[in-house]
């Protein structure tokens, strides 16, 4: 069949020219660079007080095919360690109970973190304007996508293999009643996706990422594998592995408003808010999964949060942009304070509080408690001798009708929610940085625990109008909460959570009715 | 222990001793370091890379690389910078072994981490500000 005067063309082209066989992925970045995202404007939706430069780069070179390659190559190790290996070992549920908890709480608050940052890099990409900078953040929307699917394989692969799937299963349909969930998305949401795009990045990337994710996602494979758990490691160690690159993008973000003075006018005080705004919650939730959340413990919290977030992220990323005008975040003396307390309040709280969580919390042991003093001097004297007179009060038997909040209430100790963090504290108990200050505001009062907080509040009081439980079910029964919050398990009478980690003396709605347990509002008693 | 320990310094203090270090005035605000940490996932190409790579010819050039067993990670602190070379890794392993290959299992960065070429590097420098982000 004779050739197409086409087809000859192309075929006589092709020997003059022959095509590439093989392309080093780095030249193909190079050759792509002539391509660019420029607009007549770069409008977008989502505008920023900053100016960001045009020369930025993607520090990795990634390109659409490397890029997924290397992200399936992740997937098939991850999965196929999942489905074959641990699966056979019966991994699942070789942990720890205590520790089996913690993942509950662990994944699942992940997972809402992940899916909100698909929404943040997505504006940013949106928001940026130098082509190699929208290359990184649009690498970014797909990690995070997988991110979110991670944490869900996670709660999904534990529901099969762990013997307590409560809390595994659906832990999203008690949001409205745990006190955790509110703090968990001002963090996880919030910061990440609301406001200014440059201020959202400094919440996500140069914090958020930067500096938690290390403790998060990295440190808490440390205690899971001292705890028995081979699957976290597997996940979180992968996840981990995406978000160098989104470092990198918060780094660049900063290099691409560098240039302008105008910056240095913003960038601190965001950067002290976004600081805050994440070790508030990230620094007490963390510090309870851990050390609490165990039996058999890797290191004191304080020491992880040194590390991690006061000398790496510290030294390494802010102290090395000083000379850049950028300055060592004023509110960080009192987040050593609360490094070193605020998981020993969350925790009092947290436990006196039990029924409204999707997950079971224990009472630390002798053994641990004795770690606990020689880790934290005044510890026993401060928060042990409570846990101890809730213990010998019953707190974990379902026969005695005692829920650890009646103890709190009864001897004077109000539990408030701060306002921009959603974390509750206790102003006569607490030994991290809280003291009570309360505002009124558009008829209704809001109750603060930190200076930060409350200035945040104070330059944006309609962006914190979220209420607590406390407002939401005050002078409502207790069991009937939990039970229109869905905190109950299949069986359709005992609760989700429990003040211990036993097989047996579950607590049921019938024994929660019995405490006698109603919410109050401490603003309005 | 050398200072890139992962339990240097305050780290190997306790209780009281730990707490005053902590909470001293002057470490209240942030010290620049001009370390870098590289978190790398334990794998079967990991495991050789550290062993053969980075313990050895990368010590050479930089003796203050350290690296401890966390489990399921190995943590690795050193100062001023790490490179990685992918095309010498391929040869060790046997096998194609690009950059991205490695990025596979590069858990975190503290530190400026970029790819060159078949490099894999992290370095305390600011690149951008202090000096150009070098292309190929």
């Amino acid at each position: 069949m004779a050739l197409s005067a086409a087809t000859t063309a192309a075929t006589e082209a092709l020997k003059v020219n022959r095509a590439p066989t093989g392309v080093n992925p780095q030249e193909v970045h190079r050759w792509m660079q002539s391509f660019n995202w420029d607009f007549a404007k770069n409008r977008t939706k989502y505008p920023t007080k900053y100016h960001m430069a045009n020369d930025t780069k993607e520090q990795f070179k990634i390109i659409a095919k490397e890029y997924a390659r290397m992200e399936a190559i992740k997937d098939e190790r991850q999965f196929g360690t999942l489905l074959d290996g641990l699966s056979r070992l019966g991994a699942g549920n070789r942990m720890h109970p205590k520790w089996g908890e913690t993942m509950k709480v662990a994944s699942n608050f992940l997972e809402v973190g992940e899916y909100n940052a698909i929404a943040a890099a997505a504006m940013l990409w949106d928001s940026a304007t130098a082509s190699e900078q929208k290359n990184g953040y649009l690498a970014q929307v797909m990690d995070e996508i997988r991110h979110t699917h991670q944490c869900a394989f996670i709660n999904h692969f534990y529901s099969k293999h762990y013997h307590d799937p409560a809390g595994h299963n659906d832990a999203r349909r008690t949001r409205a009643i745990g006190p955790l969930w509110k703090g968990m998305k001002r963090v996880f949401a919030d910061g990440f996706i609301s406001g200014d795009a440059v201020e959202c990045s400094v919440n996500l990337q140069l914090v958020g990422e930067a500096c938690f994710t290390n403790p998060l996602i990295v440190a808490v494979t440390e205690w899971a594998s001292a705890n028995g758990d081979e699957i976290t490691p597997s996940v979180f160690l992968s996840i981990e592995t995406d978000e160098l690159r989104h470092m990198a993008n918060g780094y660049q973000t900063v290099v691409s408003i560098a240039h302008d003075p105008a910056s240095s006018k913003y960038l601190n005080t965001d950067l002290n808010n976004a600081f805050w705004t994440q070790q508030k919650y990230f620094t007490p939730v963390l510090g309870m999964l851990f050390e609490y959340g165990s039996k058999y413990k890797v290191e004191p919290w304080v020491k992880t949060w040194n590390r991690w977030v006061y000398e790496d992220w510290g030294g390494i990323w802010i102290g090395r942009l000083g000379k850049f005008g950028v300055q060592s975040p004023p509110s960080l003396k009192d987040a050593k304070q609360d490094a070193y307390w605020a998981h020993h309040d969350l925790f009092l709280l947290a436990y006196a509080l039990w029924p409204t969580g999707f997950f079971r919390l224990a009472l630390p042991d002798e053994e641990e408690m004795q770690w606990f003093e020689a880790n934290y001097p005044g510890w026993y004297d401060h928060y042990g001798k409570i846990l101890n007179e809730w213990r010998a009060l019953g707190c974990e038997d379902p026969s005695s009708k005692f829920i650890p909040i009646q103890w709190l209430e009864k001897n004077g100790h109000k539990v408030y929610v701060d306002r921009v963090s959603q974390v509750p504290f206790c102003p006569s108990l607490a030994k991290s940085t809280n003291t009570l200050r309360i505002h009124e505001y558009n008829n209704q009062l809001h109750s603060f625990s930190d200076d930060w907080g409350e200035r945040m509040w104070l330059t944006e009081p309609e962006r914190y109008e979220c209420q607590s439980v406390f407002e939401q079910y005050a002078g409502r029964e207790i069991s009937e909460v939990v039970v229109e919050g869905h905190g109950v398990r299949a069986d359709g009478k005992t609760l989700i959570g429990q003040p211990h980690v036993r097989g047996d003396k579950l607590w049921t709605v019938e024994d929660l009715r019995a405490a006698g347990c109603v919410f109050s509002d401490p603003l309005r008693n | 222990m050398t200072k890139n320990a992962y339990n240097y310094g305050i780290m190997e203090k306790t209780g009281k001793a730990f707490a005053d270090e902590f909470f001293a005035e002057e470490n209240q605000v942030v010290h620049e370091s001009n370390a870098i940490v590289l978190v790398l996932m334990q794998s079967d190409e990991i495991d050789t890379i550290v062993e053969e790579m980075i313990l050895k010819e990368g010590k050479k050039h930089n003796p203050s690389i350290t690296v401890e067993d966390r489990s399921g990670f190995w943590w690795i602190k050193a100062d001023n910078k790490i490179e990685v070379d992918c095309a010498e890794a391929s040869e060790m392993l046997g096998k194609t072994y690009s950059v991205y290959d490695f990025l596979v299992n590069v858990s975190s960065t503290i530190g400026r981490a970029y790819t060159i070429g078949d490099k894999f590097v992290i370095t305390s420098e600011l690149m951008g500000l202090d000096v150009k982000l070098k292309d190929i």
